[in-house]
């Protein structure tokens, strides 16, 4: 794979600023075959996302921001066209290689948290860093760190079922940050939360933005989405709308 | 894959264990076979080794220069005894005498059994306190048995040339004997009416160890009376179930063997290339013969437990099917943060592992506590491959119904386990 040497090679934009470029993808078709007809839930879609950037992926159910969004984050590969994440071309990946991508490369926030009930806050978070096959010392203290960064540093015993709503979407974030990934990818991180919560994790994600994090939330809503730099509208399969509100 | 395992096997394990205590009571629904499956093993393996242990102890008790010589084979035969078997004349005084003066052998005596009458019916034997048994062995032999272990004397003495020469009505008795008909007075010197005939007590002989727990019956080893050859012919005239014990010189018995058998052939007019018409046997032949019975025991031991296991993991598919199924979004979650499908099958098959092992381990203790209340039925000994055969059988058993519901687990879609309810 001509990859390797990497993040040279989405080349439209130029030596300068493709140093930068986190994510591309290129002409990104998803199709399902749904009896004898093709259901084309995404048609020719391009774009680059830089590192560092806020940007927000709006659209209403069935418009197809699901499906990018599980491409962007490896959980999926797409039908036809190139995906380049931190120099890795993601289109032609094996499950394995997939699984290593969404380790290091990607930090999941959802919108029902998706922590595992069972298992305590610190546990939860050093999730990611046991498939990454961190030894138990390291991974604790790193663990121990990400929950203070979310101010959750008192809580790390606490299983699931023990923090209110807004909290365990705060280990979720601790969870998705833990192993430093490309970027931090939301779905709907709001959905469950009452509006002063939800309010509270739009501020967390602009500290982490304002730290370097690169972040992009997939929404149907539109204030969240208003939070970000960038919004990328999508209906019907396509990018209707990608446009820079900061 | 090694490095893997070695990294994260602590972490299945401890999450195993967290689900098994999660679900108590179904853990250890699904385990049950396997724990039967294990103390059926552990049980039946002890008891085949103890029995061993315990035949081998007896017969070494006879001595283990012993060489036992018997018309014909006296130990489990199938079916009817063959036309030339039946047709073999009865080894004799004569040939003990000939034995015994062969360079390599020590001494060797001829044993005859008088238990039964002519007529095929037991002996009585009735004793001053009124009882009366027909189940005592009664046996004739000569002064020489004094030199052999096949009996030991723990008072009196042995009968004398003399005494043997003349017939004279004396006899010495087993413990068993001396428990029945002189239970509080030394019974050396008082008589006991052996078929009619009254026997003066000259020699009390030592317990033998008993096979079988307690009980008397056939297989009472002390449950016997020794007297002079000739008294014994008294009381049943033409007698021929006679088998001869000859002990052969310290370190000679390989030689003894066959010089034995080379003066056997020739007194009993064995043409050359005929098999034997006489069966010899020693303590490690006998020995061999037993366990090799055993040993058939033990195979159908391992399919009758196999049987158990093979329920007990049909019982762990089933329910790490549903563990599987129960678990999706878990694992989608798992899958979304960056475990492979080996890490998931890992997981799950670790899990199946411990929860057989730890029925493994509940098992070999049940088993164990088992074997401990079967020591006073039967001889018990827990050979030490039987706790670790049905360890890893049992964790073998999880991994290898494991292996399907992993499968399952590790190749669900994480699109889908993510969504799923």
């Amino acid at each position: 794979m001509e990859n390797q040497n990497g993040v040279s090679e989405p080349d439209q934009n130029g030596a300068a600023t493709a140093s930068k470029t986190l994510i591309s993808m290129q002409n990104i078709w998803k199709t399902y075959q749904m009896g004898v007809e093709e259901l084309h839930a995404l048609r020719d879609v391009s774009f680059h996302v830089e590192k560092g950037e806020y940007l927000a992926i709006i659209g209403p159910s069935g418009s197809g921001k699901s499906t990018l969004m599980n491409l962007i984050g490896c959980l999926d590969s797409p039908s036809k066209g190139d995906y380049w994440i931190n120099g890795n071309l993601v289109s032609e990946m094996t499950d394995d290689e997939l699984a290593r991508i969404r380790n290091k490369e990607i930090g999941f926030v959802f919108q029902t948290f998706n922590l595992l009930a069972r298992a305590t806050a610190l546990h939860n978070v050093e999730l990611p860093l046991i498939y990454a096959g961190m030894r138990a010392g390291e991974r604790n203290e790193k663990a121990q760190a990400a929950l203070a960064s979310v101010e959750l540093g008192d809580r790390v015993t606490h299983r699931p079922n023990e923090l209110s709503g807004g909290q365990r979407q705060r280990v979720a974030i601790a969870r998705a940050l833990v192993n430093h990934p490309s970027i931090l990818l939301a779905d709907e991180p709001t959905g469950a939360l009452d509006s002063k919560t939800s309010a509270e994790i739009m501020t967390l994600f602009e500290k982490l933005h304002s730290e370097g994090n690169t972040i992009i939330v997939v929404t149907h809503e539109h204030d969240v989405a208003d939070r970000a730099h960038r919004i990328i509208s999508i209906r019907d399969g396509q990018i209707e709308k990608d446009e820079r509100i900061k | 894959m090694l490095k893997f395992l070695g990294s994260s096997f602590y972490e299945n394990l401890m999450m195993a264990l967290d689900t098994m205590r999660a679900n108590k009571l179904r853990s250890f629904l699904t385990i049950f076979g396997v724990v039967v499956g294990v103390i059926t093993v552990m049980l039946i393996s002890s008891i085949i080794s103890g029995i061993n242990v315990a035949v081998e102890k007896q017969v070494e008790s006879f001595g283990t220069r012993s060489i036992f010589l018997f018309k014909f084979n006296p130990g489990f035969t199938h079916g009817r005894r063959s036309q030339e078997e039946r047709m073999r004349k009865a080894l004799t005084v004569d040939d003990a005498e000939a034995i015994k003066n062969l360079a390599s052998i020590e001494t060797a005596v001829p044993i005859l059994d008088v238990s039964n009458n002519l007529f095929g019916a037991a002996t009585m034997v009735t004793g001053k306190n009124g009882k009366t048994s027909t189940a005592v062995k009664l046996q004739g032999t000569l002064p020489e048995i004094e030199k052999t272990t096949v009996q030991i004397l723990v008072d009196g003495r042995w009968f004398s040339k003399s005494e043997s020469d003349a017939n004279s009505d004396v006899c010495l008795i087993g413990s068993s004997v001396v428990d029945s008909y002189f239970s509080y007075k030394s019974p050396i010197g008082e008589t006991l009416e052996i078929g009619g005939t009254e026997f003066r007590i000259i020699g009390v002989l030592e317990k033998r160890e008993q096979l079988f727990g307690g009980g008397g019956g056939n297989t009472d080893q002390s449950n016997v009376i020794y007297m002079p050859m000739g008294a014994a012919l008294k009381l049943k005239p033409y007698a021929d179930s006679l088998f001869i014990l000859a002990v052969a010189n310290e370190g000679m018995l390989e030689k003894a063997k066959d010089d034995v058998q080379d003066l056997l052939r020739v007194r009993r007019q064995v043409e050359f290339g005929q098999p034997n018409n006489f069966e010899m046997e020693t303590a490690a032949s006998i020995i061999d013969q037993f366990q090799s019975i055993t040993a058939g025991v033990a195979i159908a031991m391992v399919v009758i437990s196999s049987i158990g296991l093979m329920i007990g993991g049909i019982g762990v598919m089933n329910i790490m099917l549903v563990s599987v199924t129960e678990r999706t979004r878990e694992i989608g979650i798992r899958k979304a943060v960056g475990a492979k499908k080996s890490d998931i099958l890992m997981q799950f098959l670790i899990e199946a592992a411990t929860l057989t092992g730890f029925g493994g381990l509940l098992g070999l203790f049940l088993g164990w506590l088992l074997t401990l209340l079967v020591k006073f039925v039967l001889p018990s000994y827990v050979p030490w491959w039987a706790p670790v055969a049905g360890f890893f059988a049992s964790v073998g058993i999880g991994i290898i119904f494991g292996l399907w519901p992993a499968w399952k687990a590790a190749r669900l879609d994480p699109i889908e386990a993510l969504r799923y309810e």
